[in-house]
């Protein structure tokens, strides 16, 4: 048994359960015992690294835990991929918490919790069975609950909480079906041989034959409602519109679930069960591409009139998201090359996200939480080395070469081409129509908001006065931001050819491959023409038709609570609360009857011993007659 | 070497071959004696206590080590196997239970009755692993006896109540057995329970059956035989209590498994139609008089009655599968095995865990505020009682769920619906005290929370949650079980 595969999601967890209970007493010691343990999984996870890495085949290893499902752990190269990213932006993220909770009398808890999501986020990633994996599925989403509502006095804080714990819950719900129909339907299946029918590596090593044995629509159901929980984790259209409330958490949650990690989870599901929806039937591999190239540009739209500074970033993770969904659904032309530009991208992206998040959590705490870019400017010159920081994120967004944005992101656009070239048909145009003009609508709301915080003068009194946070609690980021540069350039190529054999870049004409290059010239000369100057303060967009609908993000938030909570689901409960409520009076007269029937029945036990005879006497007699009359009549 | 040439000799003579499955036995006998010789002179609870515990821990292992293949002992009369073995060692588990708790209210002539509880241990072991009536029926009689001392142990009328009702009741019993002892031989011709005639024909053989249930089922409190129990448990000593509803209960279950399975293996039909009425009417007679209570030890009585139902349902299951090598019946007895040993933690935990209340006469009210004084107490009693009301992670969800899985293993469906529906009712009361325990106390409120009454409530929570998570111990008891059938 190779025991540091488990420790990697048992270090955290140790660290949850220390850092909870020394933490009451030494709160200065919750923080540094946490980032130690997820430290101290970093390291097993490299320990794993290098030893599966020596092993040549995945690590699987299992125990039977009850029926027919096996608890353990699968280590393949994906796997790997993960727990490393996982652990080591976890662990960052936890020494730049030091410094952004140290005054908060709650946060032993808060590094409690921060510890158990990061045990839950290692657990899912390393679990060989979709019950186990659901399990830990469930703990993150329990977790970024918490974490949402860290600051539970702050009524917003606590709505947007519910709100992503509801939302999250309608995709586990498909989850959910997803794997009772798997279930149902493989465990009378010939091949399975002593597997459980949920482990992972028989679903993904069997999938042709699944396929054959259960039809590839059924199979391709099946994988849709997967991926209806993969959108609803990684909040992809339309179970999108939890993130950007979910900003009202601490800037340290937002950069740790809601930007490098438990986002990324529903994208994992994808890419680890990706033989399920390769050998199904098409319509579910094109549903993976549309959604996630929808998304892309979607969010993206979103991303430009919002002021918020979290919120402009988090419509540009569930964007990114988007991306790295599309190119997963590629695969039907680029084969497992998919999940190695969705997965590479998936990386650089927590790494710049994560940059920027935390940035952007140092910039808040020198501005007193005010999150409204309008009300920014001129941060440059306050706060020089947070700015180039957030610089380094922001071009790293914005994919201009040579960041590692622009390696990941448009090898994807690029390969989204070749599927349009490979079709022909204008559904397979889509994606690279959505995925291009993605492009551009992220380099426009990057810089506006880059432009807003860091250019110009101080808007605001409290911008006046920002400072440099502590250079030691910006020295973790510096790891960030060198990933943000040059992991595009350094490691492209080689994590490509990690994850799949024999990846090459897609080719493509000249002029396909450089009209994102010139979406991004083009949307970085307007932000600068609108937003480097004071330009942007003329225009007046209040009664402009689409500034509104974007405004109202669609209208979706409406939909959801007004239309279908407030008019379907509240009467449906309504009319059932009605059945219920006359369904408890009969169990409540039932109940009330069973009581003066033992109070009777108590009437017997007088304490007479001679009583008791007659009793026992009559009772066996009625039995023994029973008895013989069963005996006589069945 | 004289000694042992004169014992092979001695075993020679008197049909006492394989004479060392005997030596725990004698060692519990000297023991006893040297614990009656020490009390003339010392009177220490702890001391007594401590060389009880002593010599039960190593017969406990001793009958762990002693080699487990079928062996006949005593002319064939007692039959050395795994299956008894477990049970004779649960039982041991459920003396040493009590054994602390007990020193804490015994200040005089404690040497009696650790003297006596070797005895009793004597004849639970000799019981557990014969199969021949009359051997048992002494063996019973011989823990009987002991208990009835046992019972009167304390300094207040009212156990001295509790015993003379148990001893007027039970000698009651003991005719009933002895009755249907000799009418089992008039039918068959042997007391020997494994020689498998099938004489279902006698209308001797129904009588021999009833009275053999009447006697035996007083003993483990079976509904109508049930009423001495709920006085006795009452008032008697907590811990004396919690072994008279353990201890002795789980034994008079091996014997009626053993007489009722094996013995009359050519009437299961009668068997089936006996043991499901019984267990009905237990379960439902439990469960619905314990509703309207408020004295918190008859609570626990009653459901003690209420789980008698549970355990006898495991006779009902085998006796209509029949086939005694099928999967259905070995899962029915592997259950009753796993269900046996956490009925002993949780059922005795409830019992000490009575200890708290300074009074004797224990009202649902009296634990209120216990959540306030000492949480972990509280907790590890919620867990005891939850444990008895059937909810998950604690050894008594998953005895249920055994239970209720073998009787629609072997197409009872209506059975394990009826028994689903009682345990649905007797959450009713087990949360009741729950709520109380976790009440704002209304006035001042006084608990013993010493550390010899905390300890075992919270050991006993621990192990019945311990016993939950090592629930695959039913798949290893399910090679044991078959040993039942000699």
């Amino acid at each position: 048994m190779f025991i540091w595969a488990w420790l990697i999601f048992i270090f955290p967890l140790i660290g949850f359960v220390l850092s909870w209970s020394i933490g009451r007493y030494r709160k200065m010691l919750g923080g540094v015992i946490a980032s130690f343990m997820v430290g101290l999984s970093l390291l097993a996870s490299y320990e794993t690294f290098l030893y599966v890495n020596s092993l040549g085949h995945p690590l699987y290893q299992s125990y039977q835990w009850f029926y027919n499902i096996k608890i353990g752990v699968y280590v393949d190269h994906i796997t790997l991929i993960m727990v490393l990213m996982v652990s080591l932006v976890s662990t960052i993220i936890h020494l730049f918490t030091m410094y952004y909770m140290k005054g908060d009398p709650g946060r032993h808890v808060f590094f409690a919790e921060t510890s158990l999501f990061t045990a839950g986020m290692l657990g899912l990633v390393v679990s060989s069975n979709l019950v186990v994996f659901f399990l830990f599925w469930e703990l993150v989403g329990l977790c970024s609950y918490l974490l949402i509502g860290f600051w539970f006095f702050k009524p917003n804080a606590t709505a947007a909480a519910k709100k992503a714990f509801i939302v999250t819950r309608v995709g586990d719900l498909l989850f959910l079906i997803g794997m009772a129909v798997i279930y149902n339907a493989l465990v009378g299946y010939p091949g399975l041989g002593g597997n459980s029918p949920l482990s992972i590596p028989f679903l993904i090593n069997n999938a042709s034959s699944i396929a054959s044995y259960m039809g590839a629509t059924n199979l391709g159901i099946a994988a849709v409602l997967l991926l209806g929980g993969a959108a609803g984790k990684s909040s992809q259209f339309p179970l999108h519109v939890w993130i950007p409330d979910a900003m009202e958490g601490p800037t340290p949650v937002s950069a740790l679930i809601h930007a490098a990690t438990m986002v990324t989870a529903g994208v994992y599901l994808v890419a680890r069960t990706y033989n399920i929806f390769f050998y199904s039937a098409p319509f579910a591999m094109y549903s993976v591409a549309i959604i996630g190239a929808f998304t892309a540009l979607f969010a993206g739209t979103l991303g430009i009139v919002v002021n918020d500074l979290k919120r402009i970033l988090a419509y540009s993770t569930i964007s990114q998201l988007g991306y790295m969904m599309a190119a997963i659904g590629l695969a039907p032309v680029i084969g497992a090359a998919g999940i190695s530009f969705g997965m590479f991208h998936l990386v650089i992206h927590a790494m710049f996200k994560a940059l920027l998040f935390l940035t952007a959590g140092a910039i808040l705490i020198s501005l007193m939480d005010l999150r409204d870019v309008r009300q920014m400017g001129g941060l440059w010159r306050k706060m020089p080395v947070t700015i180039t920081l957030f610089l380094i994120g922001s071009i790293a967004l914005a994919a201009i070469p040579p960041t590692s944005g622009f390696y990941s992101k448009d090898t994807i656009i690029s390969a989204s081409w070749l599927y349009f070239s490979h079709y022909g048909s204008f559904q397979a145009f889509l994606p690279w129509l959505f995925l291009s003009l993605g492009a551009l609508l992220t380099v426009l709301y990057t810089f506006r908001m880059f432009f807003l915080v860091a250019v110009g003068k101080p808007r605001s009194h409290l911008a006046e006065h920002a400072k440099e946070a502590p250079i030691i609690a910006l020295i973790p980021l510096f790891i960030l931001a060198f990933f943000s540069l040059f992991g595009g350039y350094l490691f492209q190529v080689p994590f490509y050819n990690y994850l799949a054999t024999g990846v090459t870049l897609p080719s493509i004409p000249a002029y396909i491959e450089d009209i994102p290059l010139i979406y991004v010239a083009i949307g970085f000369l307007v932000a600068l023409y609108l937003y480097g100057t004071s330009r942007w303060k003329s225009i007046d967009l209040s009664r402009n038709f689409f500034y509104n609908l974007l405004k109202w993000k669609y209208y979706m938030d409406v939909l959801y609570t007004r239309i279908i909570a407030e008019r379907i689901i509240l009467p449906v409960s309504a009319a059932f609360s009605t059945v219920e409520n006359s369904y408890n009076s009969g169990v409540d007269r039932t109940g009330s009857g069973a009581l003066s029937f033992g109070t009777l029945l108590r009437r017997m036990q007088d304490g007479v011993v001679e009583n008791y005879f007659i009793v026992l006497i009559i009772g066996i007699s009625i039995v023994f007659l029973l008895v013989e009359l069963f005996k006589v009549v069945i | 070497m004289i000694v042992n040439s004169f014992i092979t000799e001695l075993a020679l003579n008197t049909g006492l071959s394989n004479l060392n499955y005997l030596y725990p036995l004698f060692l519990l006998g000297i023991v006893a004696f040297v614990i009656l010789a020490i009390g003339i002179r010392i009177e220490n609870p702890r001391l007594f206590a401590s060389i009880t515990a002593g010599a039960l821990a190593i017969v406990f292992f001793w009958l762990y080590f002693l080699p487990g293949n079928p062996n006949l002992v005593m002319s064939g009369t007692t039959i050395y196997n795994r299956y008894g073995t477990y049970f004779a060692m649960i039982m041991i588990l459920a003396s040493l239970l009590v054994v602390f708790p007990a020193a804490r209210r015994l200040s005089k002539k404690a040497d009696i009755f650790y003297a006596i509880l070797l005895f009793v241990n004597i004849g639970i072991i000799i019981a557990s692993f014969s199969y021949n009536i009359l051997v048992m029926f002494v063996s019973f009689e011989a823990v009987s006896i002991g208990t009835y001392i046992m019972a009167a142990f304390g300094k207040e009328k009212r156990h001295l109540e509790a015993s003379l009702k148990y001893f007027f009741t039970s000698t009651i019993a003991t005719a009933f057995t002895a009755f249907g002892a000799s009418f089992f031989y008039i039918s068959t011709g042997t007391f020997d329970l494994t020689a498998g005639l099938k004489v279902s024909s006698f209308q001797s053989m129904d009588i021999a059956l009833l009275f053999l249930a009447v006697g035996f089922g007083f003993k483990m409190a079976i509904f109508p035989m049930h009423q001495w129990a709920i006085d006795t448990y009452d008032g008697a000593e907590n811990s004396i209590a919690a072994y008279l509803s353990t201890g002795s209960k789980i034994l008079a279950f091996v014997v009626i498994l053993k007489i009722f399975l094996v013995g009359f293996s050519g009437d299961f039909e009668v068997v089936f139609y006996l043991f499901t009425i019984l267990a009905i009417a237990s379960m439902t007679y439990g469960n619905i008089a314990a509703l309207s209570q408020d004295n918190l030890k008859r609570i626990l009585a009653y459901s003690s009655v209420a789980q008698v139902g549970y355990l006898i349902l495991v006779l009902a299951q085998v006796s209509y599968v029949g086939n005694t090598s099928s999967h259905a019946v070995t899962l029915a007895v592997a259950t009753g095995m796993y269900y046996s040993v956490v009925y002993i933690f949780m059922k005795g935990g409830a019992f000490l865990t009575m200890n708290i209340v300074k009074k004797d006469k224990v009202e649902i009210s009296d634990v209120t505020g216990l959540f306030r004084k000492s949480p972990a107490v509280a907790v590890s009693f919620s867990i005891l009682l939850l444990a008895l009301a059937g909810i998950p992670v604690t050894g008594g969800f998953f005895a249920k769920y055994n239970l209720f899985l073998a009787l629609i293993t072997g197409q009872l469906w209506w059975l394990a619906v009826i028994a689903i529906l009682n345990s649905a009712i007797s959450v009713f009361y087990y949360f009741r005290v729950i709520l109380y325990m976790f009440k704002d106390p209304v006035g001042e409120t006084d608990f013993n929370l010493s550390t010899s009454v905390r300890i075992p409530v919270i050991a006993t929570a621990f192990i019945t949650v311990g016993l939950g998570v090592a629930f695959q111990m039913v798949y290893l008891l399910m090679s044991v079980a078959p040993g039942l059938f000699g």
